[in-house]
């Protein structure tokens, strides 16, 4: 059996480097248009400019030295802005108006229980809209967290060595856990590069891996208007063989392609995407989604060249509205939330998650397990509806 | 182009009996489904019963069963449209029937699919191959899949070749080639893995004349060699040539079956023959009407005589002796009645209606 789907994908493979759709579409367009976009609209790093919210429900001396090292940050002059408000859910609305790209939170008593050793938490708020605003805070944050836990660390043990509770903040910090001053010597827009390059990266990565994986599905229908699938059917071999066998080739040159158009674009603009193992299992999870759904158009359709059609609308709608071709904060509302219907919305979100804030694969789990819920169902109506037209 | 002579029918005595469902007077789509016919000594390469599939309202194919025994060519004749495809797809596996089931060398067809469609070779009605590779990467893609061994394959494609007369052009894309050498290949690769059964759906259509003479003589190399084929064709010519036994299907049904001689006796017809003599044809006249089989005479021009008979070309040797004295026979021709009369007879309509 064996022997026979690597016959199907050696045929599938040979025919898609013969007809140049492996090579055209999987790779030279993809990589193209991501880098022409990126050089005419995105280029080097766009404007930058933040405005960060700041609740200080603290009033301690923790905030108070945050402030002062934002404002003096020279890094930060011109780029970000500090806005007081009052609490969290001012904070919070005027994110959703737009007013502020981020918020950090300092609740009521934290400078003190970080005194007391008991450490303590800051809250930040952050919007996809202004992924910027969002890197800053959060370098702020991790700042301020590394800090706290020096800070909490050093009372401890000076609290179990049996020093008393009111000596205890002179002695660390005369011993080196100098006071709540965050310095802020990286530059901490440096993961704010969620840039063009990066967006038309992966917009393009996104949209192409329909029409790669699509155009093995739609050969299942070229090969029953050649009559060619059903002389294999009428084989001896297992009636999913000739599926599978171009499934799994328009499944890895999919992949190959989202990879090298990610590769390409690390490698011409400089830009990041983020964790490896985490972009990869994105662009995975992407690659299946979009197998799926091109399975299910191509299971509704009856012809290859209705499966052309279909599957072309399909993925620019995806693209359009998942962001992959216009950034999702830039598209009104309600298509914002239609980006959640997606693949690409999904997708995308991870990737300027994993680009901008440089977490790992937990910070993706999320939409990672939403793409595979996609494929599942997709996948499932997609199988159902090729055993009725007997393409499987 | 050679006219292809008809087959000489088996002697009926060792034949199997005729199946005939209707009286000529019934109407085809009405009639009780034929019983196979009686089981031969050895086990049948094809067997069918009861295969039924209907298509919402539509009885495609009701209660069609039939055996084909090792080396036999049995033969599926019916107009378009009959059911003809649409059994041949369930006896390959391309459609689950509604009722029924099929065996193909005593295996079942629906329990063990693997091994029964190993020994059909399955050549569809449209020309089922890549036009964009060629001949050679046709067949050892079809080779591979269907489990040939690689070292073996290569030979294996060069035999196939040869078979069907196209070791010159093996390297040429299919989209190259002519309608009858895309036909040839057609059947080629569906001989790659040595079937015990061949099942070709109308071979012919849309060849040339020298292509369809190549066919039908491969076609019969095959069948002299051993190998069992079920031929469907609307072609009354090409099953009178090639089958040994034929079932005329119309309206989904099989409605008579036998060999040719024997569907020809269901409508009762006669053979004419027409002598040509010299000598004393009055007196040679009335020698033949003496002849048993001889059903009627008559003088057709000063040196000819047509008779109707039984079993006309059998009879020629009695006929010769007959006017033997009076008379010297210098030219005979039988002219039988066809398929197609039966056809007509028998479903009220011509093959190609």
């Amino acid at each position: 059996m064996w022997r026979a789907l690597a016959a199907v994908g050696a045929l599938e493979l040979r025919t898609r480097l013969r007809d140049g759709t492996a090579l055209v579409i999987a790779l030279i367009v993809p990589v193209t248009l991501a880098t022409l976009f990126s050089v005419a609209l995105g280029g080097d790093d766009p404007p930058l400019r933040a405005t960060v919210g700041f609740v200080d429900l603290d009033r301690g001396e923790f905030p108070a030295s945050v402030r002062r090292e934002v404002m003096g940050s020279q890094e930060l002059k011109g780029s970000v802005t500090l806005r007081d408000l009052p609490g969290r859910q001012e904070a919070q609305r005027a994110l959703d108006d737009g007013e502020i790209g981020a918020a950090i939170v300092f609740p009521a008593g934290f400078s003190h229980s970080v005194g007391e050793g008991r450490g303590g938490d800051v809250s930040v708020l952050t919007s996809p809209e202004s992924p910027l605003a969002g890197v800053v805070a959060r370098a702020i944050v991790d700042r301020i967290s590394a800090l706290v836990d020096a800070r909490t660390l050093a009372v401890r043990a000076v609290l179990k060595a049996g020093l008393p509770g009111d000596e205890v903040k002179e002695l660390v910090e005369r011993n080196g856990a100098a006071g709540p001053a965050p310095a802020l010597e990286d530059d901490p827009l440096s993961g704010g590069k969620v840039d063009l390059s990066v967006h038309y990266g992966s917009g393009m990565a996104a949209l192409f891996a329909f029409f790669v994986v699509g155009a093995s599905f739609r050969g299942l229908l070229t090969e029953r208007k050649l009559g060619t699938l059903d002389r294999m059917r009428a084989g001896p071999l297992a009636v999913w063989v000739p599926f599978a066998g171009k499934a799994a080739v328009g499944f890895a040159l999919a992949l190959v392609s989202v990879c090298v158009t990610w590769a390409a674009s690390v490698l011409v603009s400089g830009a990041t995407w983020g964790d490896p193992p985490a972009v990869f299992a994105v662009l995975l999870a992407h690659v299946l989604a979009a197998a799926a759904i091109t399975m299910l158009v191509t299971s509704r359709v009856k012809t290859d060249a209705q499966a052309d059609g279909v599957i072309m609308v399909v993925s620019f709608v995806m693209a359009f509205l998942g962001g992959s071709l216009v950034p999702m904060h830039s598209l009104p509302g309600v298509l914002q939330a239609a980006a959640l219907l997606t693949p690409n919305g999904w997708t995308s979100t991870a990737l300027t998650e994993l680009a901008g804030s440089g977490a790992g694969l937990a910070a993706v789990a999320g939409p990672v397990a939403v793409l595979c819920a996609i494929a599942l169902a997709t996948g499932g109506l997609a199988v159902l509806g090729m055993k009725k037209g007997t393409l499987l | 182009m050679t006219a292809p002579e008809p087959v000489i029918a088996p002697d009926p005595a060792s034949a199997p009996e005729p199946v005939i469902a209707p009286e000529p007077t019934s109407v085809p789509g009405h009639t009780s489904a034929p019983e196979p016919t009686p089981a031969t000594p050895t086990p049948p390469t094809l067997s069918c019963r009861g295969l039924s599939k209907r298509y919402g309202d539509v009885h495609a194919v009701q209660d069609v069963g039939f055996d084909i025994a090792p080396g036999e060519a049995y033969g599926l004749l019916g107009p378009n449209g009959a059911g003809k495809t649409t059994t041949i797809s369930m006896l390959v596996g391309l459609l689950r029937p509604d009722s029924g089931h099929v065996r193909v060398c005593g295996v079942d067809l629906a329990a063990d699919p693997m091994r029964a469609k190993a020994r059909i070779g399955y050549v569809p009605q449209e020309i089922a191959l890549y036009p964009e590779l060629t001949g050679r990467e046709n067949l050892r893609f079809f080779g591979r899949l269907f489990g040939l061994p690689r070292r073996e394959l290569a030979g294996r494609i060069d035999e196939v070749l040869d078979l069907v007369g196209l070791g010159g052009r093996a390297d040429d894309r299919l989209k190259t080639y002519s309608g009858g050498m895309k036909r040839r290949i057609n059947i080629g690769t569906a001989l790659l893995h040595r079937p015990e059964v061949l099942i070709l759906d109308e071979p012919t259509v849309g060849v040339d004349p020298q292509s369809r003479k190549a066919i039908l003589d491969g076609v019969e190399h095959l069948v002299g060699e051993g190998m069992s084929l079920l031929y469907t064709s609307h072609y009354m010519e090409e099953v009178e040539r090639v089958c040994d036994r034929v079932a005329i299907i119309d309206h989904g049904r099989i409605i008579a079956e036998g060999t040719r001689r024997e569907l020809i006796a269901l409508v009762g017809g006669a053979d004419k023959v027409e002598l040509s003599l010299e000598g004393d044809l009055e007196t040679a006249l009335a020698k033949l009407r003496a002849v048993e089989g001889v059903i009627e005479a008559a003088m057709t021009g000063a040196t000819s005589i047509r008779l109707l008979t039984e079993g006309g070309r059998h009879l020629l040797p009695a006929l010769i002796t007959a006017v033997d004295g009076c008379a010297t026979v210098t030219a005979t021709q039988v002219i039988e009645p066809d398929l197609e009369a039966t056809f007509l007879h028998l479903t009220g309509s011509t093959l190609r209606d």
